[in-house]
């Protein structure tokens, strides 16, 4: 062999080289693309968890609440439903101004009054309907600022702009900071945000009642797609003769599962409200709107999940007479079971993030109210989220964000009890 | 087989359809028709923010359940209340203009024949664009010039020539038209198409002369909208519009006074007309974009579903829309005090619609 | 309908007891004569006793509405049986509420009273006869089928002959499902397209639904050209396909040829997260955050950018849309047998060579499943679109223009300020159809195609 040969010369090792390099830059490709599905993800978790924080937290106010017999309690009785009629958004007005007595004039005082949340009156109230015996003396209660005011502490507010661009006066943000030297203002962790309702003041609202609202309908849901999924899955894999109808079947399994989500929400609005005349936003309509969107799913899962249960066993059963509803009964479904749950699992977790389907049939709705059962009006926690999304209170931003945390982190508790499921339970056989 | 209406539906011949039963009979369920303890309420997406507003204070300060407030658009609320009496159907409906007599014909068809409606206020619709650049200065004339489908030059109609704004006028600044705005399917595009567009027209000698000879050829000039991209439907999502001005400062934007009221400190509201677009101004009447809002109670329900008289009375009450009060907190621009009294005793009277 | 239900469990029950007593009883004990445990027997009476009676109880349900009907205008004075169509149903309507003691349009006179009486003596005679015949079906079926126990009797054959048909009627739902959806969509669409041609709707330019908010407005016909609405439909997916394709397949190459199995186990479930963030969030991210930076970008270039680009909604739900595409190509592209592999490899092929003149081309019709796949996924993805994409329908195919999609419309036309019963409502039907067509279409393409190529290498 030459140095010159085909195999061994420059114009090989050049063309080694070429290859060599590209293969690098395949590999570099690949990686790239990875990065940038990862890059992808994290700046959207990231923008999420930054914007979202703040909602968890929120500033209080501690005011000494004069609690005036002659405004809480005319009548004297000390009957809840005297109490309850009370003027207790006086009360707190009172507290304000006795801290400010040199705010004058209507104007002024109500600027001064909007630095407390409306929900001030509504915790007194609480308070004292529980502790009747209050009336009558002075108690130091925290009571949340309004949104305009907890942004300021939260840094949203430009002090530096012209007053007339920023939502807060100048001599509204010199009485906050008064405030805040006096130590009356205090950083919270905001339960409220956790148990309460929908509200229209977003210092208030909370995502309790969508919460709730998702679990009756995936209650629901769950309730239709389960057994008759498995039932259709067991009834396709064991049982269907091989023929027309069978595939038939087969095709439109395969084709639910392709169907726009939306347009199971036009079928919602033609049958289930129209026909049928279910109620309108109640967690039964979206649960069977959202159990027939996951049907296919779960029946798709348990097919493949019951597939796997090797014919061994089958066979064994038969051959001690067992007949074939007990070998489906006793032995291939609780060895399917874990790969079943599984599949269930991720398609209620697709279910719990649905948001199309249910715009159309209503659920678009302000419920303060936490829902009590599967036709009380209620709505779920994405649709919580675009509402939230659309309403003019600049601290709904931080709101929605933390709504979505609370759904992502159902999602991820929902995906790792699955992954979990299945590395627990899954045989290889 | 009769197939229903997207909304509401009609009870006797749907029961007996074959489709209903073979949804319920394979799911299990009958239709419930349980009485209900709980105000509902559908309608406008503009009204929307208020009515929960009241809502909320209304479920708060009573012993009343909260009711539930559905953001359905006039339209569609409309629908849903006049497809029957009955507890399965709305109690109120909000709008953002006022009834048609088509539809008091289908309420009344449909068996709802005592409607009561309340004037809640008034909504400001604002042309805005982001403090980043100057506040603009327009004549609805100018409004119309920049936004109209067909414009008259030289005594004729020609599609709209104007690119940038100081091809209308040399006082406007020299940048692009791009006004995002809401689409046809909305009541504040109606409002806006109306009050400012029409209004431009009008100022214009020869549609004004048009207007005088064929109605119905002004309106086709007036009430078209360009399509060439200087006009950007930009969904019903006034928040989004509020961040994408901001994000595009030579855009406008055309949405209700609540959103400029809420994020002053981002965009500034163009002078229409030489008025500002100001609470006090809308409220005064002299800023000439702004419209009615409004909601209608169905009589029947009154002393059926509980809590609709305290409902009419907290949402007319001077707490909640007087001057001072928390819709105007919210952006609500209250009615003058004369005819605000008129509409409280009216209502607290459940005093009927008339149309005339 | 509670004690009903109550009662014919109570009784199930008690069938069931008796019918295990009487096996035992009719083989003094000797169980092992019974064909069938004694349990089965139980079993088979049961049935017997809830089949009939259930079957008495739809039988009712299907019939007492028409019932109804008949018994409210029976008898009813002349005045109210030729009233108008709309007034007699009104009159029923109301006729109905009466007799459940809810509210009437109208204070009631006395033939609406008189009618609200007969109907509640349909009602109360269905819930007495009913209830009774059912109660005495139930009886009836649980004493014959109790008679006919015999130690032959193949009662678990006939239970299981039950719990089968139970079996295949729950794989119907699947069909009815489909069918709920067609019958819903087809009906209004066939109203919308009894109003407006097919033709001008798949081909007309112009989509402007206007409103007629009031009877006198302009443009209140509209325009319901739909091809600008079908055109930003597809630009949208093809900026998302332009995205999700390279990404996806470049990512699950390089996840079954070149990634350790410990990245491989971490970067998959990852990538995966992408496809289970719900679609609002995406909605959120891309009109707050992708759409202002994509103008900003564009400004910078000195590009006309509008604010509601295709590219903002096209890129966003491109990354929806990777890992949809990475995890399938990674199924067709593991699928592709390792002695094809080798017999490159061998040849001296380098490793992407062998991938992208060996690999790919035997994965290739898998993979164009997986797109098809993944584009009838975009083509219906809603809550992005909706929340980041305009409403403008231009025909364009500038992906920094605002376009709309057929998903936006549908949201748009029902749940917006318009008045209904228009075309304009009936149109997101006529455009549900559509979605579905296409998609139904897309979908079963990409099925074959997948199956056809399964059948090479099995």
């Amino acid at each position: 062999m030459t140095s010159g040969g085909v195999h061994s010369g420059e114009a090989a090792r050049r063309r080694l080289r070429k290859r060599h390099a590209a293969e690098r830059r395949f590999r570099l490709y690949g990686l790239a693309a990875i990065g940038l599905a990862l890059g992808a993800l994290v700046t959207l978790l990231g923008t999420v968890v930054v914007r979202g924080l703040p909602a968890f937290f929120g500033y209080e106010v501690t005011l000494d609440l004069h609690l005036d017999a002659a405004r809480l309690d005319p009548q004297g009785g000390r009957r809840p439903g005297d109490l309850g009629r009370g003027d207790y958004g006086r009360v707190v007005k009172d507290a304000l101004r006795a801290l400010f007595p040199e705010v004058k004039g209507r104007r002024e005082r109500r600027r001064l009054h909007a630095l407390v949340s409306s929900g001030a009156a509504f915790d007194l109230r609480e308070r004292v309907l529980a502790e009747p015996d209050l009336v009558g003396s002075t108690i130091a209660l925290a009571v949340p600022l309004s949104d305009d005011a907890d942004l300021f502490f939260k840094g949203g507010v430009d002090a530096e702009a012209a007053e007339a661009d920023r939502r807060l006066s100048d001599a509204q943000i010199t009485w906050l900071r008064a405030l805040q030297s006096e130590g009356r203002v205090a950083r919270r962790f905001w339960t409220r945000f956790f148990r309460a309702g929908d509200s229209r003041e977003p210092e208030l609202a909370g995502i309790w009642g969508a919460l709730v609202g998702s679990l009756w309908t995936l209650g629901v849901t769950l309730l239709l797609s389960f057994p008759l999924g498995v039932a259709a899955a067991v009834y396709l894999e064991e049982f269907a003769p091989k023929g027309r109808l069978t595939d038939f079947i087969e095709v439109n399994i395969n084709n639910l599962a392709a169907v726009p989500s939306i347009v199971f929400g036009l079928l919602g609005l033609a049958v289930f409200l129209n026909l049928s005349g279910l109620p309108r936003s109640a967690p039964l309509v979206g649960g069977l709107v959202l159990a027939l969107m996951t049907l296919p799913t779960v029946i798709i899962a348990s097919r493949s999940s019951i597939m796997a249960v090797p014919p061994g066993i089958r066979e064994a059963a038969m051959g001690i007479g067992a007949s074939p509803i007990q070998v489906v009964g006793h032995h291939v479904l609780p060895l399917a079971l874990p790969g079943i749950l599984t599949g269930t699992i991720l398609g209620m977790a697709r279910a719990l993030g649905e948001t199309a389907p249910l715009l159309m049939i209503g659920m678009v709705a302000f419920i303060v109210d936490v829902p009590t059962g599967p036709t009380a009006p209620a709505t779920v926690l994405p649709v919580q989220v675009y509402l939230w999304a659309d309403s003019p209170e600049r601290a709904f931003v931080a709101k929605t964000s933390g709504a979505i945390l609370v759904l992502l982190a159902f999602l991820v508790a929902m995906n790792l009890a699955a992954v979990l499921l299945r590395s627990r339970f899954e045989r290889r056989w | 087989m009769t197939f229903p209406t997207p909304t509401g539906g009609i009870q006797v011949t749907l029961r007996s359809t074959p489709l209903a039963l073979i949804a319920a009979c394979t799911l299990g369920f009958a239709a419930p028709s349980l009485a209900r303890d709980q105000l509902r309420i559908v309608g406008s997406s503009t009204v929307f923010p208020f009515a929960t507003a009241v809502a909320e204070q209304f479920g708060k300060t009573t012993s009343f359940r909260t009711p539930v407030v559905e953001s359905t658009g006039s339209g569609g609320g409309l629908k849903l209340f006049c497809a029957g009496v009955g507890t399965q159907h709305p109690d109120i409906t909000n709008a953002s203009r006022r009834i048609k007599g088509s539809e008091v014909e289908s309420c009344r068809r449909n068996g709802v024949t005592d409607i009561v409606e309340v004037k809640v206020g008034f909504d400001g619709i604002v042309l805005a664009n982001s403090k980043k650049s100057g506040r603009f200065s327009l004549t609805k004339e100018q409004i119309f010039r920049a936004l109209a489908k067909q414009v008259p030059i030289d005594g004729k109609l020609v599609d709209n020539p104007y690119r940038s704004w100081d091809e209308i006028d040399a006082s406007l600044p020299s940048t692009r038209i791009e006004v995002l705005g809401p689409p046809p399917t909305s009541g504040t595009r109606d409002a806006f198409v109306e009050l400012a567009m029409e209004g431009g027209a009008t100022a214009i000698a020869m549609l004004a002369d048009l207007r005088k000879s064929d109605k119905k050829a002004f309106r086709a000039v007036a009430h078209g909208i360009r399509e060439d991209g200087a006009y950007v439907e930009a969904g019903e999502n006034d928040n989004l519009i509020v961040q994408k001005l901001e994000a595009n400062p030579s855009a406008l934007g055309i949405f209700g006074f609540s959103f400029l009221d809420q994020n002053a400190d981002k965009i500034q509201g163009s002078v229409v007309g030489g008025i500002e677009p100001t609470f006090e101004n809308i409220a005064a009447g002299q800023y000439g974009v702004s419209r009615s809002l409004y909601f209608y109670v169905k009589k029947a329900h009154v002393g059926v579903v509980p809590g609709i008289q305290h409902y009419v009375a907290e949402f007319t009450s001077d707490r909640a829309a007087g001057e001072e009060g928390y819709l105007a907190d919210k952006g609500l621009i209250p009615l003058p005090e004369a005819e605000r009294t008129a509409v409280r005793e009216a209502a607290r009277g459940l005093e009927l619609l008339s149309l005339n | 309908m509670l004690p009903l239900t109550l009662a014919l469990l109570l009784l199930s029950t008690a069938a069931f007891v008796l019918g295990r007593r009487r096996a035992f009883a009719v083989v003094e004990g000797e169980t092992r004569l019974l064909h069938s445990q004694p349990g089965s027997y139980g079993q088979w009476v049961a049935l017997w006793c809830a089949l009939p009676s259930l079957a008495v109880v739809v039988a009712w349900w299907l019939l007492e509405p028409a019932l109804i009907e008949w018994q409210t205008f029976a008898g009813a004075p002349a005045e109210v049986v030729e009233l108008p169509p709309e007034r007699r149903e009104l009159f029923a309507r109301d006729a109905l509420a009466l007799s459940a003691g809810e509210v009437t349009s109208s204070e009631p006179g006395p033939a609406l009273r008189a009618a609200a009486g007969r109907i509640q003596r349909v009602e109360g005679l269905g819930q007495l006869s009913v209830g009774g015949l059912a109660a005495a079906v139930a009886l009836m079926g649980l004493g014959w089928a109790r008679g006919r126990i015999r130690p032959q009797l193949r009662a678990r054959n006939h239970v299981e002959a039950v719990a089968r048909t139970a079996l295949a009627a729950s794989s119907l739902v699947a069909i009815l499902a489909t069918v709920g959806i067609v019958l819903s969509l087809v009906f209004e669409a066939a109203r919308f397209f009894a109003l407006v041609p097919l033709g001008d709707f798949l081909f007309g330019l112009e989509w402007s639904p206007q409103t007629a908010i009031r009877a006198d407005q302009v443009g209140s016909s509209g325009a319901f050209g739909a091809a600008p609405v079908f055109a930003g439909t597809l630009l949208i997916t093809a900026l998302a396909m332009a995205v999700a394709v390279p990404v996806g397949l470049l990512a699950a190459i390089f996840l079954s040829d070149y990634a350790t199995p410990l990245t491989r186990a971490w970067v998959k479930p990852l990538l995966e997260i992408l496809a289970g963030i719900p679609t609002v969030v995406y909605g959120f991210f891309a009109a707050l955050s992708v759409g202002p930076l994509v103008r900003q970008l564009g400004e910078r270039l000195g590009w006309e950018v509008s604010s509601e680009s295709a590219l903002a909604a096209g890129l966003v739900m491109g990354v929806m849309i990777i890992p949809f595409v990475s995890s399938l190509s990674d199924d067709v592209i593991n699928a592709v047998p390792r002695s094809l592999r080798e017999g490159s490899l061998g040849l001296g092929a380098t490793k992407s060579e062998t991938i992208r003149r060996v690999v790919l081309p035997a994965a290739l019709p898998g993979i164009v499943g997986a797109v098809l796949l993944a584009i009838s996924r975009a083509i219906g993805e809603t809550m992005i679109v909706v929340m980041a994409a305009g409403l403008a329908a231009n025909l364009s195919a500038n992906p920094f223009e605002a376009v709309t999609t057929v998903t936006v419309q549908i949201v748009t036309l029902l749940v917006g300020d318009q008045e209904f019963d228009s075309a304009k409502t009936l149109a997101a039907f006529a455009l549900g159809l559509a979605l579905f067509l296409v998609t139904l279409g897309l979908n079963v393409v990409a099925l074959v195609v997948v199956r056809r190529y399964r059948e090479q290498y099995d």
